[in-house]
């Protein structure tokens, strides 16, 4: 029953003392406890009721516990407390502190029991005064009040119960303050309550006066503190943000771009090789730094993108990696993809294969996605070639490029400018539906 | 200006290896006169040395923190007689409109290879801008390709007319000025007409999605 991470062998480390925010019972500090020292929760629960009912010390440890130690997933405190940029490196030797699922006492309404019991407890103090013991009311009620009131304020250190709270009540409303305010309303009006018994409506309006005024006085001595504790903690937290932020860098440079150069290190004597791996890299590197990558199959132009680095990959290995591939890119709008497009996509990806292997480089790609069409022109400068002489039974570039367009209604054609390259230009309809209005703006983002 | 004629530029990089691969890759006729590698230090060459040319990174460390297009607006007094050549590793949109916005005459990629980068040197020396197919592909993306967006007069600011929507497209497909004067059937000069004027309204255009990004590099 006990969660058990611990490796044969491997000390671990003890988890800090956090109320994890599931399966409690009442405010979850059983449960920080047998985290922190790791132990079944059930005797944890156990020791405390046995602490509670002899004599009552249980219950205070449990209040102040309950309001010193904060909530959390004791397992993601840890994981935070290392240091951020171990964390993220290395890869996650922690796994993740979960309270028991099946836990016997779960279905239990605690909170229900416990109301129930107060009014049971009600009621056989009135049957009790009813039948002849005197019950001091004068002490029972403004006791009960006070209570009441640092319940109220108290409870806003329970995060998870701020957050039942706040979904209760909408969401929006200053609960915390109104919580705090009620709390402190109710525990003066018990006090004074209590205070007040024996003295006279003349006597108690100086008390009160005299208490407002130690009080608004250990206000002013504290605030300063207060302040500074607040701001030191807002800064600390600042830190640890860039801090993440650096090891995220870190990260991802240790996971990407040190294995590329690893790789380009071992394999030095072949160029084309060295080359695929750098652009490759390169690519990535700029996806990641640059662009908000749009969702998988919602952008025409990320396609392309990805096709284009495919189609490099491949060429530079089947040379054999000593000749390097590398194809010149602009996208000029977007649109969401569809079964005309990846036509399309497939008709470029034949005619980017067939400019590399047969024609001369540099070899560039432009695509231009307006609303009525989606344009491609592939370019090579190598001699070009004749699509008349080709014979009929050659099914490169007549049917797998300029068929497949067609045959989605598209239009295709290869112009040979001479000594200035030869140019495949691929036009497809598109609907008017699926265009998005011009990528510029999340560009720009 | 003729290709011959000595050119005098100062680089501006805040890689050593990358300066010193550039120095080495370009033409006998282009002087490198200075370098700087970060905005101070550049700002300070180019006032002390008044090159034709600045080959200017838009990445750079310094000042106050604006990289390249803090140093053109540095450096606005001589902007008339030094031309800048932005030079990135960045496809990202905005640091390109970002620089050319603030004055630069063109915009390289640092794939360039050395006897393109010494062409474009001699063309942005001659006053002409210099136009990567991924510069114009960003022109066509913010201008808007659609007939709708062609300009109906020479002097709109915010589309492109017809010819230059051409240019562009062409120039984004590949095809050197050359190529683009020999499939249009116009003289080169006339290219160059046309990538200039786009260069100017790329400058001074109040398109939104122009102005969009020069705001958020604060160049407003």
């Amino acid at each position: 029953m006990s969660p058990s991470t611990t490796l044969p062998g491997a000390p671990r480390a003890r988890l800090p003392l956090r109320r994890p925010p599931g399966n409690r019972l009442l405010g979850g500090v059983c449960l920080g406890i047998a985290a922190h020292l790791d132990l079944p929760v059930r005797s944890v629960r156990i020791m405390a009721t046995i602490l509670a009912l002899g004599g009552g010390i249980g219950v205070l440890a449990y209040v102040f516990l309950w309001a010193t130690v904060p909530t959390g997933d004791p397992a993601a405190v840890a994981a935070e407390q290392r240091d951020p940029a171990l964390a993220r490196i290395a890869s996650r030797g922690q796994q993740r502190w979960d309270a028991e699922r099946q836990d016997l006492w779960s279905n239990v309404p605690v909170r229900d029991i416990l109301v129930g019991g107060l009014l049971v407890v009600a009621a056989a103090a009135l049957v009790a005064s009813r039948l002849g013991v005197t019950i001091e009311w004068s002490w029972v009620l403004p006791v009960l009040i006070a209570l009441a009131g640092v319940g109220i304020a108290w409870s806003q250190l329970d995060e998870t119960e701020r957050g039942r709270w706040l979904t209760r009540a909408g969401g929006r409303t200053p609960n915390v303050v109104l919580r705090l305010a009620g709390g402190i309303v109710l525990v003066l009006i018990g006090v004074l309550l209590l205070v007040s018994q024996d003295m006279s409506g003349s006597e108690m309006i100086p008390a009160v006066v005299a208490a407002t005024a130690v009080l608004a006085g250990a206000a002013l001595v504290l605030a300063p503190w207060w302040l500074r504790l607040g701001r030191e903690l807002s800064e600390e937290r600042a830190a640890r943000e860039r801090a993440n932020e650096r090891a995220d860098i870190a990260a991802h440079l240790h996971d990407s771009v040190l294995q590329t150069l690893a790789l380009i290190q071992r394999s030095a004597a072949r160029p084309g090789e060295v080359t695929r791996l750098a652009r490759n890299q390169e690519r990535e590197l700029r996806e990641w730094l640059y662009k908000d990558r749009p969702a998988a199959g919602t952008s025409l132009a990320a396609d392309v993108a990805a096709l284009v680095a495919e189609v490099e990959n491949t060429l530079t290995e089947r040379t054999g990696g000593d000749e390097s591939v590398s194809i010149d890119v602009v996208v000029v709008g977007d649109c969401h993809p569809s079964e005309a497009t990846s036509a399309l996509l497939q008709a470029t990806r034949e005619a980017l294969v067939n400019a590399v292997v047969h024609g001369a480089p540099p070899v560039s790609l432009y695509l231009e996605i307006s609303e009525q069409a989606a344009e491609v022109y592939v370019r090579d400068r190598g001699a070009g070639f004749d699509l008349d002489q080709i014979p009929h039974d050659r099914f490169g570039v007549r049917e797998s490029i300029l068929g497949r367009v067609q045959r989605k209604g598209g239009e295709a054609t290869v112009v040979s400018h001479g000594d200035r390259g030869t140019e495949i230009a691929l036009r497809m309809p598109l609907a008017d539906t699926n265009h998005k209005q011009s990528t510029t703006e999340e560009r720009a983002r | 200006m003729t290709a011959t004629e000595q050119v005098r530029v100062v680089l501006v990089d805040d890689h050593d290896m990358f300066r010193a691969g550039v120095r080495a890759s370009l033409d006998a006729h282009v002087e490198v006169v200075g370098e700087a590698a970060d905005v101070d230090g550049a700002v300070e060459v180019i006032l002390a040395t008044r090159p034709t040319v600045v080959l200017l990174d838009v990445h750079l460390p310094g000042g106050g923190g604006g990289g390249g297009a803090e140093v053109l607006t540095r450096c606005v007094p001589v902007i008339g007689e030094t031309r800048f050549l932005a030079l990135s590793v960045s496809d990202a949109a905005e640091d390109v409109v970002a620089v050319i916005r603030a004055g630069a005459r063109g915009y390289v990629t640092k794939a360039i290879s050395g006897p393109e980068l010494s062409a474009a040197i001699d063309r942005v020396a001659g006053g002409d801008a210099v136009f990567s197919p991924r510069l114009a592909g960003f022109v066509l993306d913010s201008f808007g390709t659609q007939a709708a967006d062609v300009a109906v007069r020479d002097d709109e600011l915010d589309r492109l007319s017809a010819r230059e929507q051409e240019v562009m497209r062409l120039i984004a497909r590949g095809f050197s000025y050359r190529e683009v004067a020999g499939e249009l059937f116009i003289s080169i000069k006339t290219v160059e007409t046309h990538v200039s004027a786009v260069l100017r309204k790329l400058q001074l255009s109040s398109r939104h999605e122009l102005t969009r990004w020069a705001a958020a590099r604060r160049l407003l």
